[in-house]
């Protein structure tokens, strides 16, 4: 026996409060996690090298606002673009809003050169290209619906005014977002009027160095025509779509400020009771010659271990959870990936070692100076 | 051993010092087996307290093997107590996830034997007490009286000179308390050990060489007994 042990079997002595202990530490940071993950996805979406080559061009003054299609062979000419397509929110209602997922309208020669990390064979892709009225889908969907090839899918339009009647001709894997539906600009175009509008253009430089330099000559192309556009990096441009979710950062922050610090008071508390109970034995033991400080140390060692023994099963539960749930069907591909990573686990070990730290402090700090005549007369 | 010089402690409670223990001054031979009587409130638990290195005298001197305890740092303290004190409460106090075994082991994680010198240590102060077939026993499968003896294996096993007992049979019936006093008697005569202990039952005071009586935190008549072994006749 040594003195650890002791204090390891002294921890676990009153087993229902050591479980509730680590069962509300687990659930606390399980949540933290989750919350954090998700804030992480909306902000922060997973990025691929190859999107490093990609700028995404809109219009000045919002998202929603249309470019017109004339402005494609200008920007083709700028130095150093490998490619230049249309990409336009299509949007529209599948059967009902629950039977939501990303609908595009690409130019399908362009479409997966420029998103090379989607993968698709040749076959699907020349099928895309040769039929008007074809669509490529994500794996996902696919699966999620049980779609086949040849399956019709029927649109109806919300953002634009017309409806679109599709052939899946494709499917495609790979990339941030396996849920996308991809169809033909063209067949957009004849659908709504020929209004020769495009949503954004999305552009490839040749090399991710020329990408500063095709943003600065885009933007400044367009200067004082009747449609100013923003050309950004692809990134930029997803985080800044996130910014419109609005204050959902301060939102969460602060919900997680709540847990934490609700955390902190119970495990504070439920510390500071497992400890005063022992008052008396911590006396004696003093008596018998221990140190104050290796008792205390021992105290806080305690704490730590059973708000780790938490953080273990709410990180590693929520890291585990979302790997077996489907949180993109479940959330309908709001959230295509929800990945708890490394760096939000070790975050959350970090949050239940401080914790386990300072729940203990006082009632250690008490111990510490508890006198042993004092602590002899605490009655069991 | 022990000399007491002028030993005196106050509490101090608001405006008004209550006085424990009044220029206490003793002197304790090796070997003997003092009984502190005295009626409640009178100053034994604290006069106790401050021999074994657990409380301070606000002044006076208590000094064991002519150190005196009371300079000591609180580390050098804890470091002393380990080294020469062993303890017997009221209330056993052993720690109830243990078995015997463990408790008794407890002072000796202070100490730098092996796991086996360890063993044998515990072993060999459980069959001074009788309790070598109860080794693995927890306190709460055990009576009250075994506890108290598991307690005092607990308090000879680091081989302590001085063994301090506050009302040892107090919370025993008469038959394990004479079992206990026995037990003390015993470790006093066989093995020369020096006993201080605290009790209200002038038949547990019986077993002492010696009997001293506190009084509101003076010290009042000295009897030394002729022979232990005739109290216990
Ligand atoms: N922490 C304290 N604060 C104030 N007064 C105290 C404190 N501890 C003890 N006293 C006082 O000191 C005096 C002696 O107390 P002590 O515990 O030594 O008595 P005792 O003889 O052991 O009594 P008992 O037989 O009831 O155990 C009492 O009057 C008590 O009220
Ligand atoms: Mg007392």
């Amino acid at each position: 026996m040594t003195l650890a042990g002791f204090m390891a079997r002294n921890a676990l002595r009153n087993k229902r409060r050591s479980f509730l202990t680590i069962a509300s530490v687990a659930l606390s940071l399980f949540l933290l996690c989750t919350l954090r993950t998700g804030l992480r996805e909306m902000t922060n979406p997973a990025s691929m090298e190859e999107s490093a080559c990609r700028v995404a061009v809109r219009h000045k003054v919002s998202i929603a606002n249309v470019l017109p299609a004339k402005q494609r062979d200008l920007i083709k000419r700028v130095a150093g673009v490998a490619s230049v397509m249309p990409l336009t929110w299509y949007g529209g209602v599948y059967i009902d809003e629950k039977h939501f997922f990303s609908r595009f309208a690409v130019d399908p020669a362009e479409a997966f050169r420029q998103f090379g990390e989607m993968k698709i064979s040749p076959e699907h892709r020349d099928a895309f290209i040769k039929k008007k009225t074809g669509c490529v889908v994500g794996i996902k969907t696919m699966e999620r619906f049980h779609f086949k090839m040849g399956d019709r899918i029927e649109l109806a339009g919300d953002v634009w005014p017309c409806d679109v009647a599709l052939e899946i001709v494709g499917t495609y894997r790979g990339g941030i977002d396996e849920t996308i539906l991809f169809f033909n600009h063209k067949y957009l175009d004849e659908a709504s009027g020929n209004r020769g509008v495009v949503g954004c253009w999305w552009v490839l430089a040749d090399r991710v160095d020329s990408v500063p330099r095709i943003i600065a000559e885009i933007n400044r192309m367009f200067r004082n025509s009747d449609a100013e556009v923003l050309a950004e990096s692809e990134r930029a441009f997803q985080m800044g779509f996130v910014s419109m979710l609005g204050n959902v950062t301060l939102l969460i922050g602060s919900i997680s400020g709540v847990i934490l610090f609700t955390m902190f008071l119970v495990t504070a508390s439920t510390m500071a009771m497992a400890i005063r109970e022992r008052f008396r034995e911590i006396a004696i033991l003093k008596a018998f010659g221990f140190r104050s400080s290796d008792l205390a140390g021992l105290i806080v060692a305690e704490s730590l271990l059973l708000a780790m023994a938490g953080g273990v099963l709410g990180c590693g539960g929520a890291w585990l959870m979302f790997r077996l749930v489907p949180i993109d069907t479940m959330t309908n591909g709001f959230f295509p990936i929800f990945e708890v990573t490394p760096g939000i686990m070790a975050q959350g070990m970090g949050i239940a070692m401080a914790l386990g730290f300072f729940s203990c402090l006082v009632p250690a700090w008490n111990a510490l100076r508890l006198s042993v005549v004092d602590g002899l007369k605490i009655l069991d | 051993m022990i000399d007491l010089v002028e030993l005196t402690k106050l509490y101090r409670q608001g405006d008004i010092d209550v006085t424990a223990l009044d220029r206490v001054s003793l002197h304790i031979d090796e070997g003997e087996f003092l009984a502190l009587m005295g009626p409640s409130g009178s100053g034994k638990s604290t006069l106790l307290h401050i021999m074994a290195g657990i409380d301070r005298p606000t002044s006076g001197q208590c000094l064991f093997r002519g150190v005196d305890v009371a300079q000591l740092s609180e580390t050098a303290l804890a470091e002393w107590r380990s080294r020469h004190i062993g303890f017997i409460f009221q209330t056993f106090n052993l720690i109830p996830v243990m078995t015997a075994a463990e408790n008794v082991e407890l002072p000796l994680l202070l100490t730098r034997l092996r796991a086996s010198e360890r063993r044998e240590r515990v072993e060999f102060a459980l069959e001074l007490v009788g309790l070598k077939d109860r080794l693995k026993h927890l306190p709460r499968q055990l009576s009250g009286g075994q506890e108290q003896r598991v307690a005092i294996a607990r308090a000879i096993v680091t081989d302590p000179e001085l063994v301090v007992a506050d009302e040892p049979t107090g919370n025993l019936d008469a038959h394990s308390a004479h079992e206990v006093m026995g037990l003390l008697a015993t470790l006093n005569q066989t093995h020369g050990k020096t006993i201080v202990m605290v009790t209200h039952d002038p038949r547990a005071a019986q077993y002492g060489t010696r009997q001293l009586h506190l009084e509101k935190g003076e010290l009042q008549h000295d009897t030394a007994q002729a022979s232990p072994a005739e109290a216990e006749a």
